[in-house]
Order: C-alpha cells, then structure tokens, then sequence
C-alpha cells in the first residue's frame, strides 16, 4: 500500500530538531549546503560531519534511518565516484593498467567528492525526517513574503501546496481503489513489454483524471461557500515563532560557515605534514 | 456596503425562482419555486436524484445564479454581486463528499480556513476553533489529519469548518449519504444540537426518510417544482403521492398500510415505540395480554457446495513495519455456502473491505506472493498460523493456482463502481473485463456477451451501447460499471456496498437487481454493507465484522434476535427489531425474519387468531 508516501519520511519522535522552527531548519540546511561548497579541505569536511552528527543526535532519529536516504542516490554516487577516479589528472602514478591511471590526487578528490554529497544528502534527509510537509510549506510560505514586494503570488503558491498535500492521501487511496477494481476486471499491469505496459495504464488514468478534476470542482464550490475570495484581506491564524533552539541553531551555522572560513585561510599551518599529503589540487 | 437585516422573520425567500443549467436545453432544474425558511427553522428537503434540490443549495448562497425570479437571503438580494460575499458569510453549506471539503492536512488549520478568509483576527480565530470543535464534538482531534479520521469525524470537521465562520444559517447537502449509520447519526446528532441549543436555521437535504423525519417542516421536490410542504408527519400520511415522486415510504409507513390493509386501524406514526404501543393497545382492546406468533420460517439453502467459500484464520496487516502500522484484520474464520445471498455487515475501518479483496487474491495471502515474506517463529512462542482460503476448487494458498481464472470466476464490484468507468463507450468498458480474461472469443461472442449482461442489469443494449459511459445517469453509470464485472459469468459476486449514494428508489432497483442475478446469473452473491435494513432484507445469511473479527455469523433472524449486542458494538437493528423488542416487553412475541413484510404478515395472523379464540 502506498498510503503514508505523504508522510514522507517524517519520523514521529519529540526532540529538540522536530520542534526547532521549520524556518530555521530551511535556512540550516542552506547555510549547510553553503559550507559544504565553501570548503575547500578536510578539516572544513570535518567540521561539517561534526555538526551533522550533532544535528542526528539532537534529531533522535536512528542513525539508520538518516543513512538509508542515501540508498537513492548510490548509483549516482558510485557513477561519478568511477569517472573521478579514472579522469582525474595529478602527480602521483597509483595504478596504471592497460589505459587506465589512477592518481593519489584523484583518490583523494574521489573521498572528498563523496563525504560532501553524503553529508549534502543526509543534511536535506534529516530535514524532512524532522520536518511535516505542513510544517515545511508554512515555513517556505513564510520564508517567501518578502517576494510579494514583486508582486509574486505569495500566498496563492502556499495555498497551491498546501492542497496538493491534503490530496496526495486522497488520490493514492483512490489510485489503490481504481487499480485494485480494474485487476478484478483482468486487467494485467504486471506483465508484457514497455508499450503493453503503458497502454494498460489508462483505466487508471482515466477514471482517476476524471475523479479529481470532480474533486477539483467540488473543493472549489467549497471554498466558495467559505468565503474564499483571495489574499486580499485575509489574516492567518497561524504565526510561526522563533524561540531559544532557533537562536541556538543560527549560533552553530554561523559558527560553522566561520569556521569553514578559517580552515581555508589557515588550514595549511595545521599539522602541515598531513595537510600536504590529503591536499586538493 | 449592503446591511444584512438581523430581524426579518424569514431569512430565506424564494420568489418563483428558475434556473437551468447549460448543458440541459433549457430544462429546468428548479422551476419556479417559492419558498420561504424562517429563522430557527429546521427545514428538511427530500426528492429523487436530479430533483433539483442540490441546485436549491447552490442557489442560496450565489455558487449559482437564478434565470429568473428573486432570492433573498437575510433582507439581501442574491443576484447583486456585491451582496454574495456577505451572503456566504451567513450562510454555511456543508457538502456530500467529506474528502472534497477539507483545504488543509490539519484540523485546525482547515477550521480556521474559513475566518482566515473574511479577516478575522488571530486571537479571535483560536477561539472560534475552540468553540466549532466543541460544538461538533471533535476537540481532541484538532492536530490530527483529516485523512486519517473516519467518513463521520471528517464530516462533522467540515461541519466546524463552516461554523468557525459564525454563520446564521446552515445547509447540508447531502450531507450524510457517503456516511455509514454511525457518522450518520454522529452528524445529525451535531445539527439538531446546533439548531436547538443555538437557534441556528438548518436546511437538511437528504434521501434518507428517517432523517428528514427529525425537521419541523419538509418539503418535497420532484421536477424542480415543490410538491408538497408541511409537517414530517403530514407529508408521509401522503404515502401514495410520494410514491409518484419516485421516493419511498418510510418502513414504518410501509408496515402500518399493511396493517391497516387488515382492518387494525392504526394511525400514522412515526417512531417504533409509538407503533408497537398502537399495536399493544389494539391487542388489548381484544383482551389479549400474551401472544406468540408462529415461529420464522428459517431459509433453506439447497447446495452442490461446489462453490463454497472457506476463510480459515485470516490475518492482515497494512503498513507493516511502518510507525503507521494497523491490523485491519486479526484472524478471521468464515464460511459461506454455494448458494447464499451473503451479508458482510460492519461500520466503515472494521476490515470488511480488506477481507472481501482477498476472497479473488486482490490482497494475496502471504503464502502466495512472488517473493514469500517468511514469518519466523519467535523464540518461546509457537509458530504463527498461516492463514487459509479456498474458494471453490481454488486454493489461494498455494502460488501456482491460476488466479486470472479465480478472478473471472470471483467477480468483484467496488464501492461507487460508477468512478473506475473509463472507456469510450458502454460497449468497450462492459468487454474490457472479458477481453481481459477470454482471449480467444470471437467478435460476435463477445458482442453477445456484452448483450446480455447488459440486459440483466436492465439497460437497453441498442440505445447505450455506443453512448459514452460518462453521459448516462448516476444509476445508469453504475449498472454499466456491475454489467463490466458479471459479463465474465462468474459464480460468485462481491459487492462493496452496492446500494451507497443512491436515492431511495435507485437502492431498491439495486437490490431487485441483485436478487434478479442471484436467480439467473450467479450461485452465490456476497453483499458488504452497513445498512441493516438492507442486510435484513435481502440476505439468506449474514457476518458481523468488528475491529478485524468476526463476532456473529447467522441468519439475519438469529443475528438481529441479538440486537443489544449490535448496538453496543455501534452498530444498528433494523426497525422491525425495534418494535418486536417494543412488543416482547409487553409479553407478545412477534418471531419474524425481520422483513417489513413478513413481520405485518404475523402481526395480523397472530390479531385474527386472538379474533377467534
């Protein structure tokens, strides 16, 4: 059954990342992001991890659950882990087999390619772990008022998403329902080749179009009668607030992003010997 | 900016109102109607599909707008533009779908979608869903998600949803008819409330008798015209003329004409306590004090048990390994005989549908499935039983059965069957569930075929065949949508709910219908409802599910005689129990089936036996 996909991956525990301000967690997850790239060395990588499995440990969801988000992405991974590994030039000779050279250097950018996407992955998964799709709506909608200076539909987008989430259960209990009937009628989408495969998916989408354009219409009438008639006007009943894990979240990045400053700067006066070996060209 | 009148004595006013909607050729569906509704009024609206009376909703609060005439609503003209915002802020409509009303994945935020919308201020607005929720009943739901509660609890949100607005008056459309006889009552339950304690106007649309029962003036409509108006009581006195309307009478009325056929003179009541008392006291009048009728006939199956369906300790679980994992079933034991004209009876999340969708392998036993999930024995407990079920000779158990065949032989028609139509034409849907299972059919067998199921589900082959599956009515739609599933033939057929949303008169032809496959068509018929009027009706044997289990599986006679025990479980008795329990009190012992009919039957033989003694 497909129901709970809405759910994400929310993982229902109370902690002290579930109750930081979903604002606060988007702007995290950028300046996270931000360091990531910033870094030019390990040191700055490190930092990132150490603040990371802070972040997992102060989530309390199980490690686990943080590393299987990067299942989706291991082919991807491993893909252009390869082509570094093989195309990368440097000084230092490795291995070298028929056409192929492997370079220190290229080792060594290979670890530090992989850790960042990992640690990018895993920041991104943590944030909706802890994070409701309608927490993070409200906290996009919220992170995006400035923009109606430009006359860009602030609240019709939010409004947008807001829905789409409340339908996303609806249509998949409806698709499971249309799917399970035509089944009983014969219908075979298991089998036969790609375009057998497609031409069998129509009793789906058939009935399922015609099921929420239906909706689509009665949603509208209902809004209708509750006297929707735009954001002129309108007030929100619910405000997002800041409180102390904010304030503490917004120390640690700052503290983070200064950090992986300095490690660029100065990097090279720690420990030089090591410096030199896992230097990036 | 328009003033809405606080003191006018009617708060709705139709004047000789008409309207037509486009696609109709300028038939109207509201025809020159005048009405007036007054404050504190509790107004019921009863009629036939397409009657007109939802486009009555619509026209209140300007989601329409009249041909010609005037609405009034509150002192303020409908059809001037700037009055409509207004108007909907005093005029709340609670709609048929509860999953099509709700903008938001939490409760309270969808409550408070309302006042968000008219300005209200923030700290207004939280005491605005304080209160609608309390007022429905629903308090502590406010941070769940709509999707996740049932059809009754989503509604009676709905019904906070348009309340948090603060309107004058509220109307419900359809309000109940998705709802199984629990959300049905928790929903009128919250409506009378609100009309009684807070002096709210309530127009109640519905099909169902009963509930229009509870107004204090009902109108009838029938071709966009109203046709009759007055009392509950009033109006069902007219039972012939009802029938002319394409509405049915109330069972209760049903039963007292047959009485009255037989001279007891009975007068037109509308609650079981009060019938069984009339009856009581025309017993007594004879001097009977103790009767006791014959006892029920009990329905003989005559069976080749070729077909017998055998469910033995059944079990399922939806998203297992997930935090939102329920048992939907917890080991289900169940037979049912070649022949019978089942009943599954059970209120909605109680596993009923789960369990149906493994009687043709939809939901597969585990033992089954491609790749087998291996259920170990955990240390110091005993090995977990595997369930079991046959149906026929099929053996779903086992992994090589043939399972496109058991599901031509399994047919299966799901609830609102009417919304998986997706073919071009009645004849291209009705053959794609037998193209499907029969590959080597002619062009002229299949054409026969697809004759012939049409014919019996009553549908004129010639006329629909070519027409689209979209353009047919309601009930058209889904008798195309069961034509789809029996023209395989198969010997057993499921129906979910067969009768739901319909009118009246459309659930009795359904019914009709059912009993006319179960003769001609099929061996065995297996019916999921809620309605245990219908259950009594119609079915030669019956299950009661609750929360996964199988309380009761007897005869609709045997199961209703336990009726204490279903109404604790949440569930209802059909009328006729409710006056035989009335009458037993009082020492006359009325053994009937349960019908309307046969319980009439021996209330006279027992009447005329005590006339001759």
């Amino acid at each position: 059954m497909l129901n709970d996909v809405t759910f994400g991956q929310y993982y229902p525990v109370k902690s002290f990342a579930h109750r930081t301000d979903p604002r606060t967690k988007l702007l995290a997850l950028i300046a996270f992001i931000v360091a990531l790239f910033l870094t030019k060395n390990f040191y700055g990588l490190a930092l990132c991890l150490i603040v990371l499995a802070a972040a997992v440990i102060a989530s309390r969801v199980p490690l686990g659950r943080v590393l299987r988000s990067v299942k989706a992405i291991i082919i991807l991974l491993i893909f252009t882990a390869v082509l570094n590994l093989f195309f990368h030039g440097g000084e230092h000779l490795l291995v070298h087999w028929w056409i192929i050279k492997i370079y220190r250097e290229g080792v060594i950018f290979t670890v530090f390619f992989i850790i960042r996407l990992f640690l990018m992955v895993m920041a991104s998964a943590l944030l909706t772990l802890t994070t409701t799709p309608v927490e993070l709506t409200d906290g996009i909608e919220s992170l995006l008022t400035p923009l109606k200076w430009i006359r860009f539909p602030v609240h019709e987008l939010a409004l947008i998403m807001s829905i789409a989430l409340r339908f996303i259960p609806t249509l998949i209990d409806e698709t499971n329902r249309i799917v399970a009937a035509q089944k009983a009628r014969g219908a075979d989408f298991e089998s036969g080749n790609i375009f057998k495969r497609i031409k069998a998916i129509v009793p789906i989408l058939i009935p399922l179009l015609i099921s929420a354009f239906r909706r689509a219409e009665e949603l509208g009438d209902a809004m209708d009668a509750r006297c929707y008639s735009g954001s002129k006007n309108r007030t929100k009943f619910k405000k997002l607030k800041f409180g102390w894990r904010d304030i503490i979240c917004a120390l640690v990045f700052a503290a983070l992003i200064t950090g992986v400053v300095l490690f660029n700067v100065y990097a090279a006066r720690i420990f030089p010997e090591i410096y030199e070996y896992i230097r990036l060209s | 900016m328009a003033e809405i009148s606080t003191t006018t004595e009617n708060v709705i006013t139709f004047e000789n109102v008409k309207f037509s909607y486009p696609a109709s050729d300028g038939a109207y569906a509201v025809n020159g109607v005048d009405l007036a509704v007054r404050r504190g009024e509790f107004l019921s609206v009863i009629g036939h599909n397409g009657s007109g009376k939802s486009t009555l909703a619509r026209l209140v609060n300007g989601l329409l707008e009249a041909d010609s005439g005037k609405i009034t609503v509150l002192g303020l003209d409908v059809a001037e533009g700037k009055n409509v915002l207004e108007i909907r802020k005093h005029v709340g409509i609670v709609f048929q779908n509860p999953d099509n009303q709700t903008v938001a994945s939490i409760v309270e935020d969808d409550v408070a979608f309302g006042p968000e919308n008219i300005g209200v201020e923030r700290g207004e607005i939280g005491r605005r869903i304080d209160w609608a929720l309390k007022a429905v009943g629903m308090e502590e739901f406010r941070h769940s998600t709509p999707t996740r509660l049932s059809g009754g609890q989503k509604q009676r949100i709905a019904v906070a949803g348009v309340l948090a607005v603060k309107p004058e008056i509220i109307i419900l459309d359809e309000s109940t008819a998705m709802l199984d006889p629990k959300g049905r009552r928790e929903v009128i339950e919250v409506v009378q409330k609100l009309n009684r304690e807070e002096g709210m106007t309530v127009i109640l649309i519905t099909h169902f008798m009963e509930e229009a029962l509870l107004a204090d003036r009902t109108i009838v409509m029938n071709r966009g015209e109203i046709v009759l108006s007055g009392a509950p009581e009033e109006i069902f006195e007219n039972g012939e003329k009802l029938l002319t309307y394409n509405l049915c009478l109330p069972r209760i009325t049903e039963i007292i004409k047959t009485l009255n056929g037989a001279d007891m003179g009975i007068n037109d009541v509308l609650r079981p306590e009060e019938l069984a008392a009339q009856i009581t006291g025309k017993f007594n009048e004879k001097g009977i004090c103790e009767a006791q009728s014959s006892p029920a006939r009990t329905a003989e199956i005559s069976s080749a048990h070729e077909w017998d369906i055998d469910v033995k300790n059944l079990t399922f679980t939806y998203s297992r390994k997930s935090p939102f994992a329920t048992k939907a079933l917890k080991g289900i034991t169940l037979h049912i005989d070649d022949g019978e004209f089942f009943g599954i009876i059970g209120h909605t999340g109680s596993g009923k549908s789960t369990l149906v969708q493994h009687l043709n392998a939809l939901i597969k036993l585990p033992q089954a499935e491609k790749k087998r999930r291996k259920v170990k024995a955990k240390r110091g407990r005993p090995a977990p039983v595997l369930p079991e079920i046959r149906v026929g000779a099929f053996d779903l158990a086992d992994r090589k059965t043939n399972f496109k065949e058991l599901r031509a032989n399994v047919g299966m028609v799901f609830q609102y069957p009417e919304y998986q139509l997706f073919a071009e034409s009645v004849f291209a849907d009705v053959a794609f569930g037998l193209k499907n299972f029969r590959k080597n059919l002619t062009d002229e067998q299949v054409a026969l075929a697809v004759k012939e199921s049409l014919e019996i589900v009553g549908l004129d082959y010639a006329e629909v065949k070519d027409k689209s599956p979209f353009d047919l009515s309601g009930g058209q739609k889904r008798r195309v949508a069961i034509a789809g599933v029996i023209v395989t033939r198969p010997n057993v057929l499921i129906l979910d709910e067969p009768a739901a949303g319909l009118d009246p008169l459309g659930k009795k032809e359904i019914m009709e219908l059912l009993h006319r496959l179960h003769r001609e068509w099929c061996r065995t018929v297996v019916i999921v409802s809620h309605d245990m009027d219908e259950i009594a009706e119609n079915c030669t044997k019956a299950a009661v599910i609750s929360r996964g289990e199988v309380v009761m599986c007897d005869s609709p006679a045997a199961l209703f005689a336990r009726g204490e025990e279903l109404v604790a479980l949440g569930l209802d008795v059909p009328l006729v129990c409710k006056i035989s329990d009335e009458l037993r009190r009082s020492g006359i012992v009325i053994d009937s089936d349960c019908t309307a009919e046969n319980f009439a039957e021996k209330v006279i033989e027992v009447y005329r036996e005590a006339g001759n003694a």
